[in-house]
């Protein structure tokens, strides 16, 4: 549908609203990165000097970066991982529930509400090595838990509480998918033979796997650059690097380092990643499984 | 032989709702079975129960003599063919149709072997390759029967399957039906609201209402002696008239100013009825009632001719006469009717049953 408005300026000034968001928001903040990814600057801001490449050079010769970017992708795909499957497992099992079921999805849904910090707080209460009651439990069980020290321990908990936040997401996005496949097709399957859990595995999961495929960019988005306030409330990128993801590398090195050039360089680096997923969702995520 | 049996076969839901009181039922091997009835009559309903979608609540079904209330469907060894035609969208027909033996641990060859034939049997070995959404409506009928006869089961079970296609598809794949249905000779129980279609495939007929077997019988018998004015109504279009009358010393008084000569034993309130092809036009003197002409649809083969009868009285009881032929008769005209005897249909009207 095309509207076509008398006037010329109207369409502006209905856009602008958006248009000033963006623009303050992001495409300033953006072109400052950019602009200072190729300076060096002093820790007070008082003078700054051109260094044309330098930054990407320096960054791109640094282990820890590479490090780093290791670390991101293990916790990435974890997150992935893990918040899909039991989002997966979780709407399997909703799908099923016939009696407070509202109840039982709406509680499901909560933890999104939470926000990364607190929902960060929260592990970070129930696994702290001298008090918190699981780290008690697994010390009963005779695990030796101490994020603190255990850069293993540390990765298992900001993927943990990370994870914890994106199930509901998951969850809705999945049992929307579960009761779009229609019921004659299970039990056609039924009836030729399939168990449960093949029906399961040869009909619905393939049927899902448009709504799989979705939340697996959204969730490697998610962990990528929205896990921040998990990570910064529980662990710090510590012990050591162990969970310091780029996005918590370019707040430590640019606000505890003060190096802002080469913090710029990384979220320039940053935005190219989150250019490159947005244009892999937008090419696949049109590809749809047709029921008929 | 007996093939299928259902005894006292009941359904009640969870919520109280009693969808099915009962119904009784054997099938011969290799009969076709048409259930028909109005939507809602719980012909669905019934044919899942024996498919195994939906549970037993009363009564017990057995196929081959074997109880088969708790087995799952699988083990029914049963095919279904679904309204919807239920083809699984990511596989390929090929896939579609080798599912239900693959399932079965049939050895690879022998799957290739069974679906080639049965895609030969039915034309779709040009289209093995194929996803149903590349399909047309008819075709995916098609990989919808033929994933049903690969597995050569004992009984096959059929839900309004030809209700998604046009009319003259529809026409086409249920001569096709019928005739692959002789040729394999498998039992056959198939559900449908289209009386056409009911009559034009069965060996028998289960005509339901609310939930309650009317009249099981062949389709002629169902036509010619219909046991109730439901089945009466439901069976033939268009529709039999029917007439609330009363049968006195005089014979069936069918309104204050008609009574039609009968001699009979019954008295009291009754259904009187007449199909529209068994009316007969004739001159005045030789009538039974006049027919007041309010429509006329032409179909060319035979006209369809809407009116009332006994005016006089008020009562303006519309009824149908078909004719042969093309006529073209005024509206608003009479025309003058005889009800040959020996096509009437009288019911009880307190008990429903036939006279």
């Amino acid at each position: 549908m095309t509207v076509t408005f008398p006037q010329k300026g109207l369409p502006w000034l209905l856009l602008l609203p958006q248009l000033l968001v963006t623009a303050i928001f992001f495409l300033w903040p953006a072109e400052q990165a950019l602009e200072q990814a190729f300076y060096q600057e002093d820790a007070f801001g008082l003078s700054r000097e051109f260094v044309g490449l330098e930054n990407f050079i320096d960054l791109f010769t640094d282990p820890l970066y590479y490090q780093s970017m290791l670390t991101t992708l293990l916790f990435s795909f974890s997150v992935a991982i893990f918040g899909m499957s039991a989002a997966l497992l979780l709407a399997v099992m909703a799908d099923r529930v016939i009696r407070g079921k509202l109840a039982y999805q709406t509680l499901l849904i909560w933890p999104y509400a939470v926000a990364p910090a607190l929902a960060g707080v929260l592990w970070w209460i129930l696994f702290d090595p001298s008090m918190g009651p699981i780290a008690l439990w697994l010390e009963s069980a005779g695990v030796d838990w101490n994020h603190y020290l255990n850069g293993n321990q540390a990765m298992i908990l900001v993927v943990i509480a990370s994870t914890w936040k994106q199930i509901s997401y998951n969850f809705l996005f999945f049992l929307a998918g579960l009761q779009a496949v229609p019921r004659s097709l299970i039990e056609a399957a039924s009836i030729d033979g399939a168990s449960p859990f093949k029906r399961f595995w040869t009909i619905v999961f393939p049927l899902l796997s448009p709504t799989t495929f979705f939340l697996l960019v959204v969730n490697l988005v998610y962990a990528f650059f929205e896990t921040f306030g998990v990570i910064d409330a529980t662990t710090k990128g510590g012990p050591g690097q162990s969970t310091t993801t780029l996005v918590y590398k370019v707040f430590e090195d640019g606000f505890i380092g003060l190096d802002l050039g080469g913090s710029a360089a990384q979220s320039v680096v940053l935005m190219g990643i989150v250019g490159l997923m947005t244009v892999i969702q937008f090419r696949f995520i049109e590809r749809k499984v047709q029921y008929s | 032989m007996t093939d299928v049996v259902l005894e006292n076969v009941g359904k009640t839901y969870p919520n109280g709702y009693h969808a099915i009181p009962s119904v009784d039922l054997s099938i011969e091997e290799g009969e076709f079975i048409v259930l028909v009835g109005p939507s809602g009559c719980g012909k669905s309903t019934l044919l899942r129960m024996v498919a195994g979608l939906e549970s037993i609540s009363e009564g017990e079904l057995r196929i081959r003599g074997e109880r088969m209330n708790e087995k799952e469907p699988a083990e029914r060894d049963i095919a279904m063919v679904f309204q919807n035609y239920a083809l699984y969208p990511h596989m390929t027909v090929y896939a579609n149709m080798a599912y239900g033996l693959k399932n079965r641990g049939v050895p690879k060859n022998q799957i290739e072997e069974k679906v080639t034939h049965v895609a030969d049997m039915l034309g779709l070995t040009e289209l093995l390759q194929r996803k149903p959404g590349q399909l047309s409506g008819g075709q995916r009928q098609r990989v919808a029967m033929g994933r049903a006869m690969v597995r050569d089961p004992k009984v096959f079970l059929f839900d309004e399957p030809l209700s998604n296609l046009d009319a003259k598809l529809r026409v086409q794949m249920r001569v096709e039906i019928r005739q692959l249905q002789r040729k394999l000779g498998t039992t056959t129980l198939y559900v449908t609201h289209d009386q056409v279609e009911a009559m034009t495939l069965a060996d028998r007929l289960v005509v339901l209402n609310k939930g309650k077997a009317e009249q099981i019988g062949t389709p002629m018998d169902i036509y010619n002696q219909p046991a109730t004015p439901f089945v009466a109504a439901f069976i033939g279009s268009p529709s039999m008239n029917l007439i609330d009358a009363n049968v006195t010393e005089q014979g069936v008084k069918i309104s204050d100013a008609v009574t039609l000569p009968l001699s009979h034993e019954h008295r009291g309130e009754v259904v009187w009825g007449i199909r529209p092809e068994h009316l007969v036009v004739c001159d005045e003197k030789n009538a039974d009632f006049a027919l007041r002409i309010q429509a006329v649809e032409s179909l060319g083969a035979e006209t369809l001719i809407h009116g009332v009868i006994d005016e006089k009285s008020g009562k303006n009881e519309p009824m149908v006469v078909r004719l042969a032929g093309p006529h073209l008769p005024d509206i608003n005209s009479l025309i003058w009717l005889t009800a040959p005897v020996q096509h009437w249909h009288l019911f009880d009207a307190k008990t429903q049953q036939r006279l």
